[in-house]
């Protein structure tokens, strides 16, 4: 008994100093680790592992990605870079989220980063930035959303797919045409449009925020500390009962119908706003559904080219792997790996060079994606809090959409809180 | 600290033997302490406390209480827990309480064990498995329910895309992953009152309600405090069901605290004001828990 007794208290020893020392890094020695929540994108993500296989032959590094749902991927996220023992080395994210709010990124360098700079088309540049200094690689062109159309439901209400509407109004009545009411008073059997309603406010302020722009409305100030005179303008509360009419009266959009993409996919809703990405996901999901793309339409304003989300690639500045990590990026930054990289998941090229190749040229969406470049770009809130700012704001969208107060009072409280958490 | 000298430096056979207890319940205590005690102390304190971002503190004092406590979204989140305990709580212990009675009756024990587990399988399913599956469940299109429901001439109800049904949707499916545990506990209960008591009252006369009332139900009285207690704490946790489902959802109708707590935490990265739900929550429970302990908890002598 007394010889176990000692040998219990020794191998529990044993564990808690295995347990509390900092191990090794998760990314191993000659592996880089990329963490990526674009779980929609599995051929992206892989393409990242193949292409570390040729890097292993240079450098001895292979790259193992990881991917994280993107339901609770900050918390992951956090909790890894936090530990640092179990963060990878590369991983996918808003830079002004991780880099700003947080500091958990490694600043690219110079050279790389003046390639970036030199190759992006223009609306892009400042995505990957944080206060003037490049951390990310932009990983999306065409982050911004465009009309996806399903042709034959279209020229089933006696639409004319290619001459789609170019305005808010003349929008609203083809989606009237599309829309096909319950017999017996239910839900529609089909809308026009396909809303977003469910999941967390900060993806239905993303959707929402094209009316937004296009009602000539901005979420915050143009030097992002205000909210009240800007997410509560009349623009804003024009916009918001254009968006929530459609549901509570004009009745083209239903609630009732779920995940928006799904709808569209199976031909319950004739019309998609999306980012470019979701034409590679129609084409692997939901082949048979026959589409066009268009610029969204306008309305006081035309919505350009602008992103809640501007995802891009990062080096954690803990790693302990970051040089080669670097190194790994440098080796993928070239025109030929960002055209067969993205061409396999159909996703945009983000090289400007690779923006007329006959891959972007054959996509239904090459003339959509020009029209939207050609207006302005529209405001971005690339803030450290756009997380919580866009909770705010997207409770007051929601809250419309689900008849729970009219949008004036609603964005009224929006704002407040919104100024609050910018204070804070 | 002399006893504790003892158990390091045993004696005798009885200081040995008190060393092997503490020993058998070390990695208990040590795993207890590192994954409640600890993150519980770490909580209290970082309430007190604005985190910037890269982890620097600085000391607020009470600012962060105030400031969560004075958020109507933060009280939007606790009504909507309390409604989701109304609904669920007293449902779930009902139920289990009568479905264990009604299987304590069957005499053939082959069975009364299938019975009791089919009503337990669900218990032994991941929650947010349990939740995927009554999303479509109670889908608005193509969910059974409203299939079922067309049968009878009830039109299509939007259940979790409702601001009326969230709750009481999400509570049934809580009712279905709890009641197969709360069974098996009544059913212990039920099997270990003597079967004298019972031929006793028989003999004076008594029905079935009143043997109900004056047997069953006094001699299960610590069960039925200790499922409460257990179902208050499992629902006023309420997240994974909230989180695979509804994500708070509609405009905020199913937002627990657990689920605001999260989002500030790890979504809005505001591990102090987070801090300060968290011990709201603790203290809620600890207080409630002991409230309900010492009100309601009858000696029971057999």
């Amino acid at each position: 008994m007394k010889r176990g007794g000692w040998w219990m208290l020794v191998i529990l020893a044993a564990v808690m100093v295995a347990v509390t020392t900092p191990n090794a890094s998760f990314a191993q020695q000659k592996k880089l680790v990329l963490w990526t929540h674009w779980e929609q994108n599995p051929d992206f993500n892989k393409w990242y592992e193949s292409k570390g296989k040729e890097f292993a032959k240079k450098s001895g590094y292979e790259v193992e990605v990881v991917t994280i749902p993107y339901q609770g991927y900050e918390a992951k996220y956090l909790a890894g870079f936090m530990a640092k023992s179990s963060a990878p080395d590369m991983f996918m994210g808003m830079t002004h989220q991780w880099c700003g709010q947080y500091d958990f990124c490694d600043k690219m360098p110079a050279d790389l980063a003046k390639i970036y700079d030199e190759n992006l088309p223009k609306y892009m540049v400042e995505v990957g930035k944080w206060k003037g200094a490049r951390y990310g690689i932009p990983i999306e062109h065409g982050n911004f959303q465009q009309m996806y159309i399903n042709v034959d439901m279209f020229k089933k209400a006696g639409l004319n797919p290619d001459d789609p509407p170019k305005t808010f109004d003349s929008w609203l009545a083809a989606m009237k045409k599309l829309t096909i009411a319950d017999a017996k008073g239910g839900e529609p059997t089909q809308v026009g449009f396909a809303i977003r309603s469910k999941g967390h406010p900060v993806g239905i302020t993303d959707k929402f925020l094209p009316f937004a722009h296009a009602w000539g409305a901005r979420m915050l100030s143009p030097d992002l500390d205000k909210a009240t005179g800007y997410a509560n303008s009349p623009q804003m509360v024009a916009a918001l009962t254009f968006f929530g009419d459609l549901v509570n009266k004009d009745k083209v959009a239903s609630l009732a119908f779920g995940n928006p993409e799904d709808a569209f996919g199976q031909k319950r809703a004739a019309v998609i706003f999306r980012e470019s990405w979701f034409f590679g996901w129609v084409k692997k999901n939901a082949p048979d559904v026959n589409f066009k793309v268009y610029a969204l339409p306008c309305e006081k304003a035309c919505p350009g080219a602008g992103a809640l989300f501007p995802w891009t690639d990062l080096v954690y500045k803990n790693s302990p792997n970051k040089q080669v990590a670097w190194e790994f990026m440098r080796f993928i930054s070239n025109p030929k790996d960002d055209l067969e990289h993205h061409q396999l998941q159909g996703i945009l090229p983000v090289w400007t060079v690779n923006l007329d190749t006959p891959y972007v040229k054959s996509r239904p969406d090459y003339q959509s994606t020009k029209d939207m470049l050609a207006q302005p770009v529209p405001p971005t809130y690339f803030h450290p809090k756009s997380n919580e700012l866009a909770t705010a704001f997207g409770d007051a969208v929601v809250g419309v959409l689900f008849g729970k107060g009219q949008p004036k009072p609603l964005l009224d409280e929006a704002a407040a809180k919104m100024d609050r958490i910018l204070k804070d | 600290m002399r006893q504790w000298l003892r158990i390091a430096f045993p004696r005798n056979y009885l200081d040995r033997r008190k060393r092997a207890g503490f020993l058998f319940v070390l990695p208990a205590l040590l795993f207890f302490g590192s994954v409640f005690i600890l993150p519980l102390a770490q909580s209290i304190m970082y309430s007190f406390y604005k985190i910037a971002p890269g982890g620097a503190k600085e000391f607020v004092g009470l600012r962060l209480y105030e400031k969560v406590f004075t958020d109507p979204t933060f009280w939007t989140a606790v009504q909507n827990t309390l409604q989701l305990l109304l609904f669920s709580v007293p449902t779930t212990v009902v139920l289990a309480l009568a479905v264990a009675l009604g299987l304590n009756r069957i005499s053939n024990l082959k069975w009364r064990n299938v019975w009791a587990s089919m009503y337990f399988l669900p218990f032994a399913t991941s929650l947010v498995a349990a939740a995927l599956i009554w999303q479509w469940i109670y889908d608005p299109v193509y969910g059974f329910l409203n299939y079922a429901l067309s049968f009878v001439g009830i039109p299509p109800q939007k259940w979790l895309q409702s601001l009326f049904q969230v709750r009481p949707a999400i509570a049934a499916v809580s009712v279905w992953v709890r009641i197969g545990f709360d069974i098996m506990i009544f059913l212990a209960a039920l099997q270990s009152i003597p079967e004298e008591y019972y031929e006793a009252a028989n003999i004076d006369g008594a029905n079935a309600v009143q043997r109900l009332r004056y047997i069953t139900l006094p001699m299960l009285n610590p069960q039925i405090i200790m499922v409460c207690i257990l179902e208050l704490i499992f629902n006023f946790k309420m997240f994974d069901q909230v989180y695979a489902t509804t994500q708070g959802g509609p405009a905020g109708e199913s937002q627990t605290i657990i689920m605001l707590l999260y989002d500030t935490a790890f979504k809005y990265f505001r591990f102090g004001d987070a801090s300060v739900m968290a011990v709201f929550v603790f203290i809620t429970l600890m207080t409630v828990t002991l409230l309900q302990w010492r009100i309601f908890r009858k000696p029971i002598e057999f």
